[in-house]
């Protein structure tokens, strides 16, 4: 192999990104999951590890806004993406409508799957205000619950919905 | 060579195949990762080097030309729902492409070109791109080659050995007054399905002109259902032909799968029913127009 495309073969990953709006800039092993990252180096651990297969999306997180499963996105293949995590949720101190909504819903009960359904509620609401119940449930369908049954969910994302219409700026 | 898996960003789908053609087989390929990292995760799979191709911009937009539309591999499933020109050229390539399995994380990551790498029986791509008679375009140390995508997924490394990569998915753009359907039998939304079938066709008044249809999720290889279409062609499409149509798409399942999405025999008799379906849905939308 010539001496170039040898220059190429990295054995650590100079990761440049942002999340939750803060620049990072970090060495990284190449093998590094996006969830081992945020949650081992970062110690965001509001991103959960569930079932590291991409099934059940306790790990999602928003790569440059839309949701993305941690687990199986490896942290070298975001660089200069911006990252938001449930902890990146939070507006101005205070609980986002979405989030609000999920508290005054009981949207979850064990909370495991809490941020993930948060995070994909975010980018349904963001791309469609005012989304049907099956619209709610076709976007969550990456995300498993095993308590709810998914009907406070669907409450709940119809509640943010609401909120969000109401404190829209005319 | 290292101990620990390494890392390479090549600059030009060039330079990747290149980078591809020195490195050895432990060497993968990545892009959005969703088929990958499952794999590696569970310790099925232990790359030497990732090869990142996420930035090549060969491998990237869509755009038409002289009718036929070029999908770069690194497109989305989600820009393939999305894209205007995909919903108006390829209705039936964007509608099977937000049904795909694992929800909007996945759709949002998952490439085309991963998809059709992927080889997996149950995966939504395929089937469509197999109903519009879709071709590849591939990079190899030897240069680029055009190929169709039902030569290409013939044998079982999917044709293109390690060293090559695909660049773009080259589909002919649907005439108006086209029908197509798309039908996936689940359990539940996000699930993979336990039959698909994309079916085409063409109507002339209230005859099937000419039909496409492939099914998928039964058999290891997705399996061309041109045999059961042939006594269609040229009548009238009603309940009688549905019913024998059916029955031959059945028949052709020899080797059905036996998995969690259900038994060989139970798969073998919904794949009549779900080529039915989709068959009868396409004639539908062909005719409402």
């Amino acid at each position: 192999m010539s001496t170039n495309l040898d220059e190429l073969i990295e054995d650590t990953v100079l990761l440049q990104c942002s999340v939750n709006g803060k620049d990072r800039e970090e060495m990284i092993p190449p093998c590094t999951s996006l969830l081992d990252w945020l949650r081992d180096d970062l110690r965001l651990t509001g991103t959960h590890m569930g079932c590291m297969t991409g099934h059940c999306g306790a790990c999602t997180v928003m790569v440059d806004g839309r949701v993305a499963k941690s687990c199986i996105t490896l942290a070298a293949t975001v660089q200069r993406k911006q990252i938001t995590t449930l902890e990146g949720l939070k507006q101005n101190g205070a609980l986002s409508p979405v989030q609000q909504a999920f508290w005054d819903e009981a949207g979850f009960q064990c909370g495991f799957c809490a941020p993930g359904m948060l995070l994909t509620a975010t980018e349904l609401l963001q791309e469609n205000p005012n989304p049907t119940d099956d619209e709610i449930r076709s976007a969550i369908a990456g995300n498993l619950c095993r308590c709810t049954g998914y009907q406070s969910i669907v409450r709940a994302v119809r509640a943010a919905a609401r909120a969000m219409e109401q404190t829209k700026q005319p | 060579m290292s101990l620990h898996p390494q890392y390479a960003r090549p600059r030009s789908a060039a330079q990747a195949v290149e980078l591809l053609g020195g490195l050895g087989a432990g060497a993968v390929v990545i892009a959005g990762g969703q088929e990958l990292m499952p794999h590696v995760n569970y310790g099925k799979l232990m790359p030497t080097v990732y090869v990142d191709i996420g930035a090549l911009p060969e491998l990237k937009g869509i755009r038409e030309a002289d009718g036929v539309v070029s999908i770069g591999a690194l497109t989305v499933h989600r820009e393939l729902q999305k894209d205007a020109l995909v919903q108006k050229a390829l209705p039936l390539l964007s509608y099977a492409a937000g049904v795909v399995g694992g929800g909007w994380q996945v759709q949002n990551r998952g490439t085309v070109g991963g998809n059709i790498v992927a080889l997996h029986p149950l995966y939504d791509i395929i089937p469509p791109l197999l109903a519009l008679g879709a071709e590849v375009e591939i990079l190899a140390a030897r240069g680029t080659r055009r190929a169709p995508l039902a030569a290409v997924i013939v044998e079982t490394s999917h044709g293109l050995g390690s060293q090559a990569l695909i660049v773009r998915v080259l589909v002919r753009a649907t005439s108006p007054g086209t029908g197509w359907a798309y039908e996936k039998l689940k359990v539940t939304e996000g699930a993979y399905g336990s039959v698909n079938a994309a079916a085409v066709v063409a109507m002339d008044g209230s005859k099937l002109s000419a039909a496409r249809l492939v099914i998928g999720a039964v058999a290891e290889r997705p399996i061309d259902a041109s045999a059961a279409l042939k006594g269609l062609l040229g009548r009238p499409f009603d309940p009688r032909a549905a019913q024998d149509f059916e029955t031959a798409c059945a028949s052709l399942v020899t080797q059905p799968m036996n998995d969690q999405q259900g038994d060989a025999g139970w798969r073998r008799a919904m794949a009549g029913v779900v080529a039915r379906r989709a068959l009868t849905a396409a004639v539908a939308r062909a005719t409402a127009r």
